[in-house]
């Protein structure tokens, strides 16, 4: 190799040039930055400057009763949203992928259709279902002499904002799945249908562990960003009632952007990245054993 | 018995769909009634139609900027479709065709970004957007959209399946690098491109933490925080924040309705590509 060829090979990295810069300033710098932030001491409107603390910050996180409080929240939600929008977008894919391929594009616009709609807009929406005196809910359980206090009860709060989700994210891991359905060739039935299984069988034996590294990619993508919820929860019931829908990205959000405790937030960002990649490693683990 | 199952299936399938598309065809009804029969709900379609709602939020730019907030989204979005575009698909066409000393180390590093949790860089590319004096500016929303991998692996996936014998065509009738770029591989990408680019879009125009925690003034905000604002500004008022969902939803629908194959096919191939 001469000279001129290899400054001709490293000059291919102009095309990535661009690029790289981007994810160095807006995606690495920021991981560091964080990560370093975590370690201090730091209101921004005060006139003090950041003051280095060790892991201070994390201490104060596993003493702080909002901490838990908000951890807990989000567990709840993450328990009440990953297994159920799963199974749901498995059943509805499953019972799209029985209909001919010309006729499944319909039905799987129409359940993937509700992703699209911005928080801000699905939230207002689905505030006035639950409104307690007008929302159309209670209007139409008003027929059976019925009224659930959807947002403003602790034991409903969030069981609303999940039903909610489970309208809106279904459907990104259903045209997954179908995706996944659509390529398991139709001779495998076939030929388990004529040894005599049955469509439960044959859903068992042959449909999961084919689709096994789809299903594993869906939940951990949804266990990632069900522990990431903010959105319903901020729009729909501001985190209430009595915190029980406030969720660690809002109390992540309220202690770096209401009181400008940044390095308590950006440490609460970490644990909650620690509880992320933790669970993410447990499903790992789990489904690809088996 | 073939058929019975078969017509069951069909009622569970159009049952299932109507529930789901029916409270986004509920937001374009609704705002179309007056106030009075949105808070006492009796009939899903308004007993007497109005366009008050719409007249209202158009007719009042300086307490309810809507235009305003459309075109700031419009700005980003299409600023944000255009960076990744350009960005990532020169960054793809180095990964997937140049022989780059290292390349493989660089791009694992950039695919293992993809698993982590975006939350982790809210509070620190807030205080570097405050540094850079971004903040409360589209570029504060534009520039850092650019740094995710997500578009790099999907286009970068896509060149690799793209034949080398029109490349190597065009290297002996002394094509540059560059010249293969833009006459061989971008034409031949059209469809990952719109995939992408439609991606992108709708997922900036409904960006709802960015805006949030970035932008401060009212007349900088873009459509889904403005309309979040309704909620506290117009607590009463569900006739015209209905209207204002209106705006920001009839342009999704369209693109979805325009573009429904592309959309579809750019989520399918997230989970089934390796």
């Amino acid at each position: 190799m001469n000279k001129k060829s290899i400054l001709y090979r490293y000059s291919g990295y102009l095309f990535l040039a661009p690029y790289l810069l981007l994810f160095c300033v807006f995606l690495v710098a920021p991981l560091c930055y964080g990560l370093g932030l975590s370690f201090f001491e730091w209101e921004m409107i005060s006139p003090f400057p950041p003051r280095f603390n060790g892991l201070e910050n994390y201490q104060e996180a596993l003493k702080d009763q909002y901490f838990w409080k908000a951890l807990w929240a989000t567990a709840r939600f993450v328990i009440m949203i990953v297994p159920t929008v799963i199974c749901g977008a498995l059943l509805v894919a499953t019972l799209i992928n029985a209909l001919p391929l010309k006729r499944q594009a319909i039905f799987r616009a129409s359940f993937f259709f509700p992703t699209l709609i911005s928080i801000s807009v699905a939230g207002i929406l689905w505030r006035w279902f639950f409104n307690t005196e007008f929302g159309l809910f209670n209007a139409v359980l008003a027929n059976f002499s019925m009224k659930v206090p959807w947002l403003s009860d602790i034991r409903w709060a969030m069981k609303s904002i999940a039903f909610m989700t489970f309208w809106w994210t279904l459907g990104g891991p259903m045209v997954v799945l179908l995706a996944g359905l659509n390529q398991i060739p139709d001779h495998y039935y076939e030929a388990a249908a004529i040894d005599g299984a049955n469509a439960v069988q044959r859903f068992i034996h042959i449909t999961i562990p084919l689709l096994r590294p789809v299903l594993l990619f869906v939940s951990v993508m949804s266990i990632i960003g069900s522990f990431q919820v903010f959105g319903q929860t901020f729009m729909i019931t501001r985190g209430g009632p009595e915190f029980s829908t406030r969720v660690l990205v809002q109390y992540i959000y309220e202690t770096a952007f209401s009181f400008y405790r940044m390095g308590y937030g950006a440490a609460m960002s970490w644990l909650l990245f620690l509880v992320i990649a933790v669970f993410s490693i447990v499903q790992f683990r789990i489904m690809r054993e088996r | 018995m073939k058929i019975v199952s078969s017509m069951i299936l069909y009622l569970v399938l159009i049952l299932g769909a109507l529930l789901f598309v029916f409270p986004v065809v509920l937001i374009f009804i609704t705002a179309f009634k007056p106030d009075g029969e949105i808070v006492h709900f009796y009939s899903i379609l308004p007993k007497e139609w109005t366009f008050e709602n719409f007249r209202e939020i158009f007719a009042s730019p300086e307490e309810i900027p809507i235009f305003r907030w459309f075109a700031n989204s419009l700005l980003i979005s299409t600023m944000v479709t255009l960076l990744i575009l350009t960005v990532h698909s020169l960054a793809a066409y180095g990964l997937a065709r140049l022989d780059l000393p290292g390349k493989k180390w660089v791009f694992s590093m950039i695919i293992a970004t993809l698993m982590i949790p975006g939350q982790i860089f809210l509070v620190p590319v807030y205080l570097i957007l405050n540094k850079l004096g971004w903040l409360d500016t589209p570029l504060a929303l534009i520039i850092p959209a650019g740094a995710g991998a997500f578009g790099v692996f999907l286009l970068r996936q896509f060149f690799l399946g793209i034949p080398r014998d029109l490349e190597d065509a065009a290297n002996i009738d002394g094509c540059t690098r560059l010249g293969t770029y833009f006459h061989i591989i971008l034409p031949l990408s059209k469809p990952a491109l719109a995939t992408l680019g439609i991606f992108t879009f709708l997922g900036s125009w409904n960006d709802f933490m960015g805006p949030l925690v970035f932008l401060d003034s009212v007349d900088k905000y873009t459509l889904p925080v403005g309309i979040a604002l309704f909620q506290t500004s117009y607590y009463a008022e569900y006739g015209l924040t209905l209207a204002a969902c209106v705006v920001c939803t009839l342009p999704v629908v369209i693109v979805f309705l325009l573009f429904q194959r592309h959309i579809i096919k750019g989520i399918s191939l997230t989970g089934l590509k390796d």
